[in-house]
């Protein structure tokens, strides 16, 4: 899923000065699993901007609307219909979300109220872990289901750097991690052991090509069998 | 515009199962008061209480079980923090963290309803009007 975080209300504040009728937009999916932008956050930043304004000297109006995906644009009628009279729509979705929304209401300025962080897991309660880059070269099978470009520091493909210690990453040195950040390569090594294919580490990952993922400018997915 | 502050108790039923003695010496200390029976405060989500504060109330106060005594086990420990992630944003906004409150009561114990009540409106009165509250037409100055 794709793990986001509220920005500051002064930020949000800022975006949609002089709107006086304003919508919300939340999204059920992603960002609503982590408590960023589902119907309950809109809820929360719907009351706490009305405080904010009313404390500025500010009447604004604000409605509040949520769908279960803002990246899908059949999902976006209602907003589309929501978003009627309001002179800013503030979206509480991913950055996929947001641009959507925004192609949807060419008329209407649409504001992000997140900062779109990256694909992750929910790996506790309140823990978001990156857990995959979009790097268009899956090397998962290679690693036992654990992914050295998202979860290893340096990205690297072919075992361990020097820097590991006590099953850590040295990242942990240069910053503060709460849990701390495990090293990738040993729990790699971990889980081949465990499954019995440690032989797996012999073969060497060639240089990867970085060209499939955001290096190579922006991606797309064409399918021609499902194309109108 | 109202010159009376206004308190809104969400109060679990478990903790506090008759909650018309405290809004009687509420009213009485001379202040608005409204009490809303929950099934468990683990109902109770931030919205719920930022919303409060933006529509109606000037204080808004939750009374649970303390987290050992909870009928859903877990769910007063995790009302305490979702209280404390809506107060992060009253400091956020610049209104008092204090406007959202918190008393735990044991359930099947008898209820001090005028010690509870003193507690809640001496912090109302010291707060003051919530000038983040719909209709109460202030901008900073809150009067006495």
């Amino acid at each position: 899923m794709i793990v986001g975080t509220r920005k500051p209300l002064a930020e949000i504040q800022r975006m949609v000065r002089g709107a006086r009728r304003l919508l919300l937009a939340g999204c059920d999916t992603c960002v609503a699993e982590c408590a960023a932008g589902g119907r309950k956050e809109v809820g929360e930043l719907a009351a706490a901007l009305m405080m904010a304004f009313r404390l500025a000297g500010e009447e604004v109006e604000i409605r509040e609307t949520s769908v279960d995906r803002q990246c899908i644009h059949e999902f976006l009628l209602e907003v589309v219909e929501a978003a009627a009279g309001a002179e800013a729509v503030i979206s509480l979705a991913c950055g996929a979300g947001v641009q959507a929304l925004a192609a949807r209401l060419p008329e209407t300025p649409v504001f992000p109220a997140l900062n779109t962080q990256f694909i992750g897991e929910t790996a506790e309660r309140g823990l978001w872990l990156e857990n995959c880059r979009g790097c268009g070269d899956c090397l998962l099978g290679l690693t036992g289901g654990i992914c050295p470009i998202s979860r290893c520091a340096k990205s690297l493909l072919n075992g361990p750097c020097g820097g590991a210690a006590g099953g850590l990453c040295e990242i942990n040195k240069a910053k503060k991690f709460d849990p701390e950040v495990p090293c990738a390569w040993l729990q790699i090594y971990d889980r081949l052991s465990a499954l019995g294919q440690l032989e797996r580490l012999l073969e060497l990952a060639p240089p990867k090509d970085w060209s499939q993922g955001e290096a190579g400018g922006p991606r797309r997915v064409l399918r021609p069998d499902q194309r109108p | 515009m109202r010159k009376k502050p206004e308190v809104v108790v969400l109060a679990c039923q478990q903790a506090l199962p008759e909650t018309g003695p405290l809004v009687e010496a509420l009213e009485g200390a001379g202040l608005r008061a409204r009490a809303v029976p929950e099934p468990c405060s683990s109902k109770i989500e931030a919205f719920h209480l930022l919303r409060l504060l933006a529509v109606e109330a000037d204080c808004v106060w939750v009374v649970a079980c303390p987290p050992e005594l909870c009928l859903f086990r877990e769910g007063s420990s995790r009302l305490g923090k979702r209280l404390e992630h809506a107060r992060e944003y009253l400091t956020e906004i610049g209104l008092e963290p204090q406007r959202l409150n918190l008393t735990r009561l044991s359930p099947g114990e008898p209820v001090d309803h005028t010690r509870l009540a003193t507690d809640m409106a001496d912090t109302a009165r010291t707060l003051g009007l919530n000038p983040g509250c719909r209709g109460r037409g202030l901008k900073k100055e809150q009067p006495q």
